[in-house]
């Protein structure tokens, strides 16, 4: 009789999550950017990312969802490895971008962040001019040979991420004057100067208020004609507004993937469920 | 009785209160404690009030008696030698530390003058020392019985005794503002008596330096001989060679450790560091006049230079090494205050570790380490041993720091080292010299703290 | 070069992508550049620590060895006057420098001239005598007979012995006597080198093979004991006062102004402060270690109090609490728990704060500790030297044989420190805790 019991009382959500080994859904597609395949990643001794795999397709924007300390944040570090500044952070798996492998010793991290930009959670514009936040890529990297070009590529990209007409009567006051929206716009612009192929978000309007949050919203769909991108979010909302496909993260391990419409109206786990419905974040 | 034994007297007395007290209120403890249900103060703190009011008033007038009876007896002398038309013939204090260290038992080869003056110095001394005695054990015999009667089961007895403690506490703390009373004090007034005699333009400006022949008596006060320029210019140069050292390699050694060493490295680079922190200065010293100088001196004469023996360059550079790890700790401290979001920043965006270092974390640090310079050209500005030692005494007015050079402190060191008169105009330049290395560094710290705290605030 | 055009753009994007690469040899190449001038600054600092270090140990070296010339005393009671009963006193009034001088001509029959003679005699020690007085005191049966002794030689014949000066050449600076009568002593086996003892059993000395550190070594210990006295106390209790019970007012705001800017005031102009104030207004004995205790325990009490300050603000605010939630007062709180849970931390900052009193100099020169001391200090208001200054003295002395007993002094100053920071790091790892 107690048997009986215990085979009746529901899964908790650990034994779920201890039972998941393959993921649910399509996390592979045809004409992927980047195609990672399982990824593993360790603080120290701590596993922190269980044998992930995942393509991100071509001017697609993908965003990860899941509750905090999942491992979605850590995942998208491995991107474009800035993972390489924690000194006890080791990743292994195979992380392809463009059929080339990352990780591989002759890749160069620099290089790589050049063609793989990153917005970070909290706005963290230099202590410099706007300008010279915009120009500070472009300088570094000796895209541009004269002030002129410079000039042009810091205005097409603050008009880009939407801020020039805020700040161009004020582009040599300092960055860290301007409003959290816009000083988290600055950066993108300062990204989007660089000229990436790949943009990684991590969770870019969690510090901001709702009106900065639709203005970034906004300016993701743009970037999007353009650019791949990769965005971890911690608002559903937030992921249904702006992505093509989602993937669900929980606890290190990639529950789920598919179309945003698919995953939040029709999820395919019960974890995704749960999460999606609210029963735990 | 002497002082030691007074204050014997005062703890029995303090001790004999405490015992007391706590029996009487011991017993009254006993017995409420059965009955009453709240809670009562511990009997101790009765005893310790007790004892409190034994000790602390005596002691208190203990201290000013003490401290008075020194100018006391010093003027009693005077006044006493001034009445009976005394010549004295030399400095008053040394006269009358030669009266005070007359021994007795060889009465016949003592002046038989001073031997009075002696006599009366010893009456009057035994007087205050009698009055001393009255005084203080009959306050505390009468603080004892007021302070039994006073302390009663219904007094606050914990309540008083840390309030007392705690005044105690803050006086600890204000020692602090008495030591910088007491350096403004000590430093202005003799520097004042100097200014007296020359006058301070001729000392701050004045290009010659040579304090030696002012001994002379018709060339006392003689400005010539007290112009500072060739010190503060000698100061300067030893101290921009030593930042010209220690700046660059402190603030490349902070980088390095805090942004490219291993947990292992830096695990063993930063306590040697330290330990070259900790090496006494006047071992800097020894080193830079027996090693370092005599080698720079090979090392230009071989290059066809001529260099001076004690150059400035050779204290100068040891200087600097001296100043490294500080420089290199307070570089330590306000570039690991850089936020992580700006490295993710810049490396994000592609930038190599040195470029995010050069262009961004030492723009975003730059006025904690404008902070930290400050604070170590003000150590190299006051340090004395390794100039002492290794710099020289001419004070020649020259920028070239293959010169000897003198600097303040060597001065101050000079003048007042050995015996002399404490009132000649020599011993008195010293203070005024005292008094211009206490500004400076005043507004260097002042300044570098201030700009520090800003710095720190900003990323807090 | 910018377009909104896809397939421009990829074109700029390919080019963008070679941009960077082309960039990016010389960018590395500068890393690598940066990255090893810093690794180099660290060196460079080392490169002198360990020069410093080596070139101090190299030296002091031979200040642990000293000289001493087997001589044949006639110690009999005809020459000395005196017999191995004789009182005491009488004993000690032997004119054992007559002894010494017989024995070297004894010795030396073939030196004849005065001034040759002269230069024979100070081959040995002018505390020779009162080694050899000491000696016979101690042991009076070595009267009566002739007697084999080593006597101290001369700092000179010392730095002979130790080969330290250059024989040939046309510089040699030594007399081709005294030469000679070492080579003489020496083939006879006369000459013997010995661990130094007494360089760590006498005071200062005008002749460098009697000076010893004790002197400055217990005047050192007088002044650190001084100094701890009075500024651990007081420190703590300013600390626990600041920290703990101090308003938030100008006042205190004023009083914290003072501590850093103390932390940062030269430390000679301690020294002009306990110069007139201590020595001129109080009247306090001069070259005592009182007064120089008193002075540097001012020096280090801004330093101990920063210590203080930071190991009591680490103490966390739940165990103030949990005391305070039991009803006991806020002193109670901060005596029972907070001090005892700061304490490790406390005296490590205390200990650092002593090792930076253990090792200055300059204040102490203007408080008069600079005088010449024989004499063992036997208290607190005794004229005395400690080891830096001892140092500082000994540099500035011309005789050759001063410069390796600096450098013992300084090798013995150092060994100080680093017990004495062995110590704080000690107590810093038994008793750190992670609140």
């Amino acid at each position: 009789m107690i048997d009986t019991q215990i085979t009746k009382k529901p899964k908790t959500i650990a034994e779920i999550h201890a039972e998941h080994k393959k993921t649910v859904g399509q996390p592979f597609c045809k004409d992927a950017k980047f195609s990672t395949r399982n990824v593993d990643v360790f603080y120290g001794d701590k596993q922190a990312i269980f044998d992930v795999s995942l393509d991100v397709g071509k001017h697609e924007v993908v965003a990860l969802i899941g509750p905090s300390g999942c491992g979605k944040s850590t995942y998208l570090r491995c991107l474009n490895r800035m993972n390489d500044t924690i000194d006890i952070c080791r990743v292994t798996g195979q992380l392809m971008l463009d059929g080339e492998d990352i990780y591989k010793k002759s890749q160069d991290p620099v290089l790589l962040r050049a063609r793989v930009g990153m917005v970070f959670q909290k706005p963290n514009p230099f202590p410099k001019s706007i300008y010279d936040n915009v120009a500070y890529g472009p300088r570094i990297h000796g895209l541009t040979t004269n002030k002129a070009e410079l000039d042009e590529v810091v205005e097409l990209s603050l008009t880009r991420a939407g801020l020039f007409d805020e700040v161009k009567d004020r582009l040599h006051e300092p960055g860290t004057g301007l409003s959290g929206g816009q000083q988290q716009r600055l950066c993108i612009a300062r990204t989007i100067a660089v000229q990436p192929e790949v943009i990684l978000m991590d969770e870019p309007a969690s510090a901001l208020d709702p009106i900065a949050t639709a203005k970034i919203e906004e300016l993701i769909h743009e970037l999007k004609e353009n650019y791949t991108i990769v965005i971890v979010t911690h608002s559903m909302q937030q992921a249904a507004r702006v992505s093509q496909r989602t993937a669900y993260f929980h606890l290190g391990k990639l529950i789920e993937v598919g179309d945003t419409n698919q995953v939040f109206t029709n999820p395919a786990h019960e974890l995704t469920e749960k999460y999606i419905t609210g029963r735990f974040g | 009785m002497n002082t030691g034994t007074i204050v014997l007297f005062l703890l029995i007395f303090a001790g004999f209160n405490y015992f007391i007290k706590h029996r009487k209120i011991y017993a009254v403890y006993r017995v409420n404690r059965k009955k009453q249900s709240n809670k009562m103060t511990l009997p101790k703190y009765f005893g310790y009030v007790a004892s409190m009011w034994s000790l602390i008033p005596a002691l208190l007038v203990l201290l000013v008696i003490e401290i008075i009876d020194e100018p006391l007896l010093k003027s009693n002398i005077t006044n006493y030698v001034h009445a009976e038309n005394i010549e004295i013939g030399q400095d008053l204090d040394l006269y009358l530390n030669d009266i005070k260290n007359i021994k007795t038992d060889n009465i016949k080869d003592v002046d038989p003058i001073k031997l009075k003056v002696h006599e009366h110095y010893q009456n009057f001394e035994t007087l205050i020392s009698k009055a001393k005695t009255i005084i203080v054990i009959s306050l505390a015999v009468l603080m004892t019985i007021f302070g039994f009667k006073k302390v009663t089961i219904n007094t606050p007895a914990r309540v008083y005794f840390e309030k007392v403690i705690e005044i105690i506490l803050l006086l600890a703390a204000t020692i602090a503002i008495l030591t910088t009373v007491g350096i403004v004090l000590s430093v202005l007034f003799e520097s004042l008596r100097f200014f007296g005699e020359v006058p301070i333009l001729d000392f701050m400006f004045g290009t010659e330096w040579s304090p030696q022949t002012a001994i002379r008596s018709d060339q006392v006060g003689s400005s010539a001989a007290f112009g500072a320029v060739p010190l503060f210019v000698g100061t300067m140069l030893i101290s921009a060679v030593a930042l010209f050292v220690s700046v660059p390699l402190g603030l490349m050694s902070a980088i390095f450790l805090s942004e490219y060493a291993s947990s292992k490295f830096r695990s063993f680079a930063k306590p040697v560091l330290e330990i070259l922190a900790g090496i006494p200065t006047v071992v800097y010293g020894f080193f830079a006049a027996l090693t370092v100088a005599p080698f720079i001196r090979e090392l230009g004469t071989s290059m066809g230079l001529s260099v001076a023996s004690e150059s400035a360059l050779a204290a100068g550079v040891v200087m600097g090494i001296m100043i490294i790890p500080f420089v290199s700790s307070l570089a330590d401290d306000v570039i690991s205050a850089v936020p992580n979001a700006m490295r993710e920043g810049s490396l994000g965006l592609g930038a190599t570790k040195s470029e995010t270092i050069i262009k961004v974390l030492i723009p975003a640090a730059l006025p904690g380490i404008v902070g930290g310079v400050l604070l170590a050209a003000s150590r190299a500005i006051g340090e004395t041993m390794i100039v002492v030692m290794a710099a020289g005494l001419a004070a020649n007015l020259t920028v070239n720091p293959l010169e000897a050079v003198t600097t303040v402190t060597v001065q101050i060191v000079t003048l007042l080292t050995g015996d002399q008169e404490f009132d000649s105009a020599k011993t008195l330049a010293a203070f005024a010299l005292g008094l211009m290395l206490f500004v400076t560094t005043l507004i260097l710290n002042v300044i570098a703290l201030h700009v520090v705290r800003k710095y720190r605030e900003q990323y807090d | 070069m910018w377009s909104e055009n896809t397939e421009n753009s990829m074109i700029s994007k390919i080019s963008n992508t070679e941009k960077v690469k082309k960039s990016l040899k010389s960018r590395y190449l500068k890393e690598k550049i940066f990255k090893f001038v810093g690794l180099s600054s660290i060196f460079v600092a080392f490169f002198f620590l360990l020069i410093l270090l080596s070139d101090v140990m190299m030296k002091a070296f031979p200040a642990f060895i000293q000289t001493k010339v087997e001589l044949e005393l006639d110690l009999s009671e005809e020459n000395t006057g005196v017999s191995a009963k004789s009182d005491i006193k009488e004993i000690k009034d032997v004119d054992y420098r007559k002894i010494i001088r017989e024995a070297l001509s004894a010795e030396f029959p073939e030196v004849k001239k005065r001034a040759e003679k002269k230069t024979m005699f100070s081959i040995i020690s002018t505390g020779a005598e009162f080694q050899l007085r000491d000696m016979i005191v101690d042991n009076p049966q070595l009267i009566g007979s002739k007697q084999k002794i080593e006597l101290v030689a001369d700092d000179n014949f010392d730095a002979l012995a130790k080969g330290q000066i250059d024989l040939t050449g046309e510089q040699k600076r030594f007399d081709d006597l005294t030469i000679n009568l070492y080579k003489e002593l020496d083939e006879k086996g006369k000459v013997n080198k010995s661990f130094n003892w007494q360089f760590f059993k006498t005071g200062d000395s005008r002749e460098p093979e009697q000076a010893g550190i004790k002197g400055a070594v217990i005047g050192s210990l007088y002044t650190i004991l001084v100094t701890l006295l009075l500024s651990f106390p007081v420190a703590v209790a300013a600390a626990i006062y600041l920290e703990e019970f101090a308003p938030k007012n100008r006042f205190i705001d004023f009083i914290e102004i003072n501590i850093n800017n103390l932390a940062a005031v030269p430390s000679i102009v301690f020294g002009l402060l306990g110069l007139a104030v201590f020595i001129n207004f109080f009247s306090l004995p001069r070259s005592a270690p009182l007064v120089g205790g008193i002075v540097l325990s001012l020096m280090t009490l801004p330093t101990i109090i920063i210590a203080a300050r930071s190991a009591i603000k680490a103490v966390p605010p739940s165990l103030r609490e949990a005391a305070l939630g039991l009803g006991a007062s806020k002193m109670q709180t901060v005596f029972h728990h907070v001090f005892p849970a700061a304490l490790p931390g406390i005296l490590t900052g205390t200990i650092i704060g002593m090792a930076q009193a253990l090792g200055e100099t300059a204040p102490l020169l203007m408080i008069g500790m600079v005088a010449f001391i024989v004499d063992i200090p036997q208290a607190i208001t005794d004229p005395a030297t400690v080891l830096p200054v001892q140092v500082f003295l000994w540099s500035d002395s011309p005789e050759r044989g001063f410069l390796e007993k600096t450098s013992a002094a300084i090798l013995i100053l150092i060994l100080f420190l680093i017990a004495m920071n062995a110590l704080a790091i000690y107590l810093r790892k038994k008793f750190e805790k992670k609140w």
